[in-house]
């Protein structure tokens, strides 16, 4: 591999020596000296041009020598006059000597000679062009010379100024060609003579030192040679303007004067005259102008004027301009325009603007009358506001932005014919920014901040979703049954559902405590049918309660709840000793009297109910009696309210008085018991049906009720004033719901199997419980009693709406279903 | 003190009654202007000049809109109004140095004279092919408003000739409408633009000149 690199080298050597040696580049080419050139005699430089460099880099070096040595030199300077020369500067510049000059290329192979060049530096001089070049006319005895100037070209500094130049001139017509070139000498003038009139001539200068070189030819100057024959140019009137109404002048301007001296005369001729006037002063107005004053000036006339320019070679007269004075009259701008802000308390400042008519313009006398005219704009704005004021000499202006900075202008008009003045000067007012940018900014925040907010509560709101809506519109409640398959139910498995419920085996047990029951309202068929039977009873109690709250609300309300709980505090107190007429008289308005006696009507189940569960589990009854001691309570009341025994009240009454035997219920409720059993024996007018309920109550303490089917009953909760509803569901349909008529029918639902939704009470039937007619018919009986009794306002029972008194006892709020346990018997 | 009551009652009742009094001659001195009022002379007069100078303004107003001035107007040859042959100041100074009678009996001359042409010029309006419809309706409008100006300048006379404000001796005035009547005929022949012409320069002269009036009788009311 090496060997290899090796042997190949000196081929590419041979290769490319035979490549040079064939083009023949080895050495540079000749450079040849192109020229020497002296700007003023004391320097000089010397170019040359480079010839081929044969591929290689070439050196170049000037060598001179001088005739009177033998001495050879190289360029001093070979960088001031730029690449590829030298520059001799003074103390290598000797005059009237000849310098022997070669350029040597010089490479790697060898060098190459330019042919020498001698040079003289007199005679290599080549100054610039000379300057300031101007023509001058002079005009004598009718016959035009044309003066040429001009000025040595610029000499660097520091040379001295002992050169003389030779100039030459040349000249020609513009349009033609072929240029005069005249010698001039070493004069920096020169006078042209017999130039052709009337033609415009362009000129120009060169210089030279001694033997050099022309410079070149100065920049063209032009002149033209005024004909000297023909008269002056038309003058144009330029315009009429009277300032006052009184006076007007008229200007004009001049046309050529055709080289002569030129007079100007203004001529006039007045409406319905012949004769011919000249100016009468050309002076007040200034130079090409003429002034008529007062005596001159008429008005509703109509002034011809002409113009007429006159030298010795003629006159032109311009054209004719017509003037009625009437419409010329433009005044001078408003003066002493003045800007005020005006602050009055309590209300926006304002700009109040003053100006008055300019002083030339006589307005009081009537003759002229000024119009206003003011603009305005922001400082920094582009558009002008223009407002017409008028002949008012004020303004106040209401609408300005507070915080800019307004120019205000203002120009006058006569008030029919003429043309608007000039504009006055500007002037600025600086309008103080009030409160309102703080106002902006309490607004901008505010705005800031609600929306904001909007935006949180929408976020919330879509993040919480159901629960925001929930929350702001609660739902009405469905029946609903807490922690039931619905899948069982569908099925219709009951007992799965019940053991899943946890509340299997007969008879159900406290434990079942997690069931809770805060709400039962209960109706039954029978009571559409009783309602139906005394629709005017019952529309009258329902106008009879004023408490427009509803029953479960109020009962549920823990506001409300201490209230009651006063308020069953004192009643007791009352009662005993008060007449019962009065006290039903005095709780006859009372708001909450009904709250848990919704279902006037539903005597039976309830009092079933009650005496089940007070007779059955007397040990589990003691919410259970709770409620009865509220609907004891209440019911004295509907009861008194009627004239006729409140045999549900007494019979409850007397209930509860068995089941506070077994309670352990506040005091405060067995004073409630006391008290209704003070009622009770108040009341004279027992009925018979009391003490059969009571009898067949004290019977069915020992009997049970054994429910032949499980079905599912949904007490649904009702409002106070009401009926309760007690929904059979039954398994066969789940999905339908019945009334359940609960002395109607066989079936009893006499078990709690759950409370859904702390106010939805399952009942479930008894299957063990037995469930004999004896139970029903007395059931019936009374309620037939209650009916014949006109108890219907009677609000028999209060069943499940929790009472003040359960509250009070502090005791649990779950029922025990089997307080609920109706037994007939 | 219930002595005292009535006293006190009648007091205010009485200065009552004296401002009602003093209220009462006060608008009756300014409804009827009593002749020693001069005050209340000038300004009715005053009023009575404000209204015919807006009224011709209204005239001048009316020809600029709708007769606008041309612009070659002022340069058309041989143009001769029927009224310049009446000897009218033409300048600030000689209309006010002219006497307070002459000057206006001069402006009811120019709107005397301008009676019967403008009459003419719209009862023959087929004549009229310069002019488009709707300027000849105008026209006959700036008619009407020349007899209501004539009217109007007529009533102020007779306010100023009551009030010796000016001589009664507004002598010529017949044998000026005469004139009047013969230049008219001269006037019937002139051509549109030229009768518009002649009539914009008279309405302005009429203005100008019961400006002057108006301001060197009254010189301190918005002069």
């Amino acid at each position: 591999m090496t060997q290899k690199f090796i042997s190949s080298v000196p081929i590419i050597l041979l290769l490319s020596l035979t490549t040079v040696c064939l083009f023949g580049q080895q050495f540079p080419g000749k450079p040849k000296i192109t020229r020497c050139r002296s700007l003023e005699k004391d320097t000089f430089s010397c170019w040359w041009k480079p010839g081929p460099d044969g591929g290689l880099p070439t050196n170049y070096t000037l060598f001179y020598s001088k005739d009177s040595e033998e001495t050879v030199y190289e360029c001093p300077d070979y960088r001031t006059s730029g690449p590829n020369s030298c520059y001799f500067d003074k103390t290598y510049t000797n005059h009237r000597t000849t310098y022997n000059i070669t350029v040597m290329a010089t490479n790697e192979f060898g060098s190459n000679s330019s042919d020498p060049q001698y040079v003289d530096v007199t005679c290599i001089v080549q100054p610039d062009s000379p300057v300031d070049l101007s023509l001058e006319m002079t005009t004598s005895a009718g016959v035009t010379d044309l003066w040429a100037k001009w000025s040595p070209p610029p000499l660097a500094e520091n040379s001295s100024n002992w050169h003389v130049y030779h100039y030459e001139l040349r000249f020609k017509p513009e349009e033609e060609e072929k240029w005069e070139t005249v010698s001039v000498g070493v004069q920096t003038q020169y006078k042209v003579m017999n130039l052709n009139a009337g033609l415009k001539y362009g000129v120009q200068v060169r210089c030279m030192l001694d033997c050099g070189e022309w410079s070149g030819w100065s920049p063209e100057r032009q002149i033209q040679i005024p004909s000297g024959q023909s008269p002056p140019e038309k003058p144009t009137i330029i315009k009429c303007r009277s300032p006052e109404k009184e006076t007007f002048t008229c200007w004009w301007k001049p046309g050529s004067d055709g080289g002569h001296p030129t007079n100007y005369t203004l001529l006039y001729s007045k409406e319905g005259e012949e004769q011919i006037y000249e100016c009468p002063d050309y002076r007040t107005a200034g130079p090409n102008s003429c002034y008529f004053d007062k005596k001159h000036t008429s008005f509703w006339t109509i002034y011809n004027i002409t113009v007429k320019a006159t030298n010795k070679m003629g006159s032109n007269t311009s054209d004719p301009h017509y003037v009625d004075v009437t419409y010329i009259v433009q005044p001078d701008a408003p003066v002493n325009v003045t800007l005020e802000l005006k602050k009055p308390i309590n209300r926006k400042p304002y700009l109040v603007l003053t100006w008055f008519p300019p002083p030339l313009a006589d307005v009081r006398s009537g003759w002229l009358t000024l119009e206003y005219e003011l603009r305005l704009k922001p400082e920094e704005g582009e558009e002008w506001e223009t407002i017409f004021v008028g002949q008012q000499t004020q303004y106040k202006m209401f609408s300005l932005n507070p915080g800019k900075k307004y120019i205000v202008q203002i120009h006058c008009k006569p008030d029919h014919h003429g043309s608007w003045s000039e504009w006055s000067s500007e002037k600025y007012i600086q309008i103080p920014s009030d409160y309102r940018v703080k106002d902006m900014i309490v607004w901008i925040i505010v705005g800031v901040l609600s929306s904001l907010i909007c935006l949180i509560m929408s976020w919330t709101m879509v993040l919480k979703g159901y629960r925001m809506i929930a929350f702001i519109l609660p739902p009405v409640p469905g029946p609903k049954i807490k922690g039931i398959d619905t899948h069982l139910l569908e099925t219709g498995k009951s007992e799965e559902l019940l053991s899943a419920l946890g509340c299997h085996g007969f008879p159900p047990t406290s434990d079942c405590e997690e069931l809770l029951i805060e709400y039962l309202e209960v109706e039954d068929s029978e009571d559409q049918q009783l309602q139906q039977s005394h629709p005017s009873k019952n529309t009258r109690l329902a106008s009879k309660e004023t408490d427009s709250d509803s029953g479960r609300g109020s009962c549920d309300s823990p506001s409300l709840l201490p209230e009651k709980g006063r308020e069953s505090r004192t009643l007791p107190s009352k009662l005993p000793s008060q007449d019962v007429r009065e006290v039903h008289e005095n709780n006859a308005g009372s708001g909450w009297e009904t709250q848990c006696v919704a279902s006037s009507e539903d005597r039976a189940l309830p009092f079933n109910i009650a005496g089940t569960k007070s007779s059955t589990w007397p040990a589990a009854n003691i919410h259970p009696s709770t409620f009865a001691y509220h609907s004891t309570v209440d019911a004295p009341k509907i009861t008194l309210s009627t004239t006729n025994v409140n045999v549900a009240a007494v019979l409850v009454g007397n209930e509860e008085k068995h089941q506070s035997q077994y309670s352990t219920s506040e005091t405060l409720c067995e004073e409630n018991l006391e008290k209704q059993r003070a009622v009770e024996k108040m009341h004279s007018k027992n009925d018979q049906s009391t003490i059969q309920v009571n009898q067949n109550r004290l019977s069915e303490k020992s009997s049970f009720l054994n429910a032949k089917l499980m079905d599912y009953v949904e007490v649904h909760k009702i409002r106070q004033d009401e009926d309760a509803a007690v929904l059979l569901k039954h398994k066969e349909n789940s999905g339908k719901i019945e009334k359940y008529t609960i002395p109607g029918t066989s079936k009893e639902y006499t078990k709690v199997s759950t409370v859904v939704d702390h106010n939805i009470l399952v009942l479930m039937p008894d299957s063990r419980g037995q469930h004999t007619p004896v139970s029903q018919e007395p059931a019936k009986e009374m309620s037939q009693n209650l009916q014949q009794g006109q108890v219907e306002k009677n609000l028999s029972y209060c069943l499940p709406a929790p009472s003040e008194c359960q509250r009070e006892a502090g005791g649990s709020e779950y029922m025990d279903p089997s307080s609920f346990m109706p037994s007939f018997k | 003190r219930a002595r005292g009551r009535p006293q006190e009652r009648g007091s205010p009742a009485g200065a009552a009654a004296l401002w009602l009094l003093w209220l009462v001659s006060r608008a009756a001195a300014r409804a009827a202007c009593p002749p020693g009022d001069t005050g209340c002379r000038l300004l009715s007069v005053s009023d009575l000049f404000d209204r015919v100078i807006r009224h011709s303004g209204r005239i001048h107003a009316e020809l600029e809109k709708h007769f606008p001035p041309r612009g070659n107007e002022l340069g058309r040859p041989a143009r001769k109004c029927h009224t310049s042959r009446m000897a009218t100041p033409k300048g600030k100074e000689l209309a006010q140095n002219l006497p307070r009678e002459e000057l206006t009996h001069l402006i009811l001359k120019l709107l005397q004279a301008w009676k019967e042409p403008l009459s003419h010029f719209n009862q023959h309006i087929e004549h009229h092919q310069e002019l488009s419809d709707d300027s000849l309706s105008k026209a006959k409008q700036i008619s009407n408003m020349v007899h209501e100006l004539k009217t109007g300048v007529e009533k102020v006379t007779e306010k100023m000739q009551s009030m010796g404000i000016i001589s009664n001796s507004l002598n010529g005035m017949a044998s000026s409408e005469a004139a009047g009547l013969s230049i008219s005929n001269e006037a019937n022949l002139m051509s549109d633009s030229d009768f518009i012409h002649c009539f914009r320069r008279d309405s302005n002269k009429v203005q100008s000149y019961l400006k002057i009036l108006k301001c060197r009788i009254m010189p301190e009311n918005s002069c």
